[in-house]
């Protein structure tokens, strides 16, 4: 059974429809000794995938496969990377998008498949002005 | 934002399934964003403040 309602997957199919990159959703997760949410957020990206052709999932092992985890730089899991067309966003998710982060991940995939970034010109130009690594977590619940 | 410049990283982080790190930054209530280890922001602001504490920038004067 999936999670989300016809309807809503119908409203989800309609706002993906803007992607024309191809999106990649890579999903790290632990089998042994990790947290059933990787099991949520694999579910969740797979119905999101199916809704889209230009959407895809690809699974790795948060233990087994280190080169992607040290390339990505990922240090926990489940972890979500999200590609442009192979080239990495620099957009991470952390545990299993549900709830209000959900709406998060979406947005994050929408702008991933579209390239385009919905921010006040002057927003956009104090952001692209950062000339320095600056990492930004923001901590959230599903509700 | 991490979209916009290749010198920045966004994580979303789920608090209550990293509690180490909620505790590591004293996440109390959600959302609170912390940037490079040491700015921190609670809860959610408008775009152009929220871009301006992450990044660090000073206020615009009233008017």
């Amino acid at each position: 059974m999936g999670l989300l309602s016809p309807q809503d997957e119908a409203t989800l199919k309609a706002h993906l429809s803007s992607i024309t990159l191809p999106v990649q959703l890579v999903l790290f997760t632990q089998t042994f000794g990790g947290s059933e949410s990787g099991d949520v957020a694999k579910q969740i990206l797979n119905e999101i995938a199916s809704l889209n052709d230009n959407i895809s999932v690809i699974e790795k092992n948060f233990v087994l496969d280190t080169e992607d985890k040290a390339k990505y730089k990922i240090d926990k899991a489940p972890a979500i990377v999200i590609l442009s067309d192979h080239t990495d966003t620099r957009m991470r998710m952390y545990g299993a998008p549900t709830g209000y982060e959900f709406v998060g991940l979406v947005e994050a995939i929408i702008v991933a498949g579209t390239g385009k970034i919905d921010l006040d010109p002057e927003t956009m130009a104090w952001i692209q002005a950062v000339d320095t690594p600056t990492h930004i977590q923001v901590f959230s619940t599903p509700t | 934002m991490a979209a916009a410049n290749e010198n920045i990283t966004a994580d979303a982080v789920e608090a209550t399934e990293f509690m180490d790190l909620s505790r590591k930054y004293r996440v109390t209530g959600v959302p609170k964003t912390i940037v490079n280890e040491t700015i921190e922001i609670m809860g959610g602001l408008p775009e152009k403040m929220f871009v301006r504490q992450v990044l660090d920038l000073p206020e615009e004067p009233e008017a």
